[in-house]
């Protein structure tokens, strides 16, 4: 009985923190909306460019998402520089992705930066947490 | 009895130099704060807090957004408690554990080094490794320790537990 209760507990808290992950990507929508007032959404094929596309990035070498994730979100990737595994990116493969909006808005400051030598837009962050929620 | 029991005790902490390499006082102490884990060792290996010098530490916190040409910011207040806990267990405070000793008494004191890799001992306990076995897709660089020392995550880089990769093991 104990356990099916901590069970449902833990279930209830995963569920929390993705609401918070969703509430989050709702005021990315409101911040979109504000200068592109025809805005439709979300798209995951702008995303996965998004996420698979090359730049030159905060070393100056050519980089993408991709170099350190791989393009099977739901496998381990390494990162491209250190070496060292980074767990998978997809959510349905690591429920920790995707669950807490401070953990969320590092990883997107940080590697738009790392990748795009710049931040992300709200529309950029939108598209790519759609993608990643797809995979 | 009791006198065994201390000598178990003296044993048991380390406290002899040991010849089979589990004695912490011989390396350098291990990392014991999960913020740390968390926060640095998701892109790279958990260098030891005792590794570096505390003057080293606080430059290398204060530009976390250009952190080896990578984006590491973290939030103010995470920056804080991780520093803290740097300081606390900084090379030139953990000067019983041998490594951490050694490291602190090569950097001149004027110099500031944020890499272990730029320190004078890791030079010196390096120089004679051969280029490729370095640049290899299995290490990558001086940085990732784990790729040859096997126990460095114990704060243990004894030359018996060296084993590296398409070579084998490291016998000076």
């Amino acid at each position: 009985m104990k356990s099916i209760l901590l069970m449902f507990v833990l279930s209830l808290s995963v569920f929390a923190q993705s609401n918070e992950v969703k509430n989050y990507i709702k005021t990315l929508e409101l911040e979109v909306l504000k200068v592109e007032p025809t805005f439709k959404g979300f798209d995951i094929k702008r995303g996965e460019e998004i996420f698979t596309s090359k730049h030159i990035g905060k070393k100056g070498k050519e980089i993408s998402c991709v170099s350190c994730h791989t393009n099977d979100l739901s496998k381990k990737g390494e990162n491209f520089f250190t070496g060292k595994v980074i767990e998978p990116l997809s959510p349905k493969a690591n429920s920790e992705r995707l669950s807490s909006v401070k953990s969320v808005k590092k990883w997107l400051r940080r590697n738009f930066k790392d990748v795009y030598n710049r931040e992300g837009t709200a529309k950029e962050k939108g598209d790519v947490l759609t993608y990643i929620n797809t995979k | 009895m009791r006198a065994l029991i201390f000598i178990f005790v003296l044993f048991s902490t380390g406290l002899f130099a040991d010849d089979y390499g589990y004695s912490y006082s011989k390396g350098v102490a291990p990392v014991s704060n999960e913020l740390y884990k968390n926060e640095c060792a998701s892109c790279h290996f958990a260098y030891q807090p005792g590794l570096l010098p505390e003057r080293s530490w606080i430059k290398l916190m204060s530009n976390l957004e250009d952190h080896f040409d990578t984006d590491a910011s973290l939030e103010p207040e995470d920056n804080k408690k991780i520093l803290r806990y740097l300081i606390d267990n900084s090379a030139d405070k953990f000067t019983n554990y041998k490594r951490s000793r050694k490291i602190n008494q090569s950097i001149r004191s004027y110099d500031t080094p944020i890499a272990v890799s730029q320190t004078p001992y890791f030079k010196k306990e390096h120089r004679e490794i051969r280029k490729d076995l370095i640049t290899q897709k299995e290490v990558k660089s001086l940085s990732n320790c784990m790729a040859c020392h096997t126990t460095a995550d114990k704060g243990i880089y004894s030359e018996r537990y060296i084993n590296i990769p398409n070579y084998g093991r490291w016998d000076d």
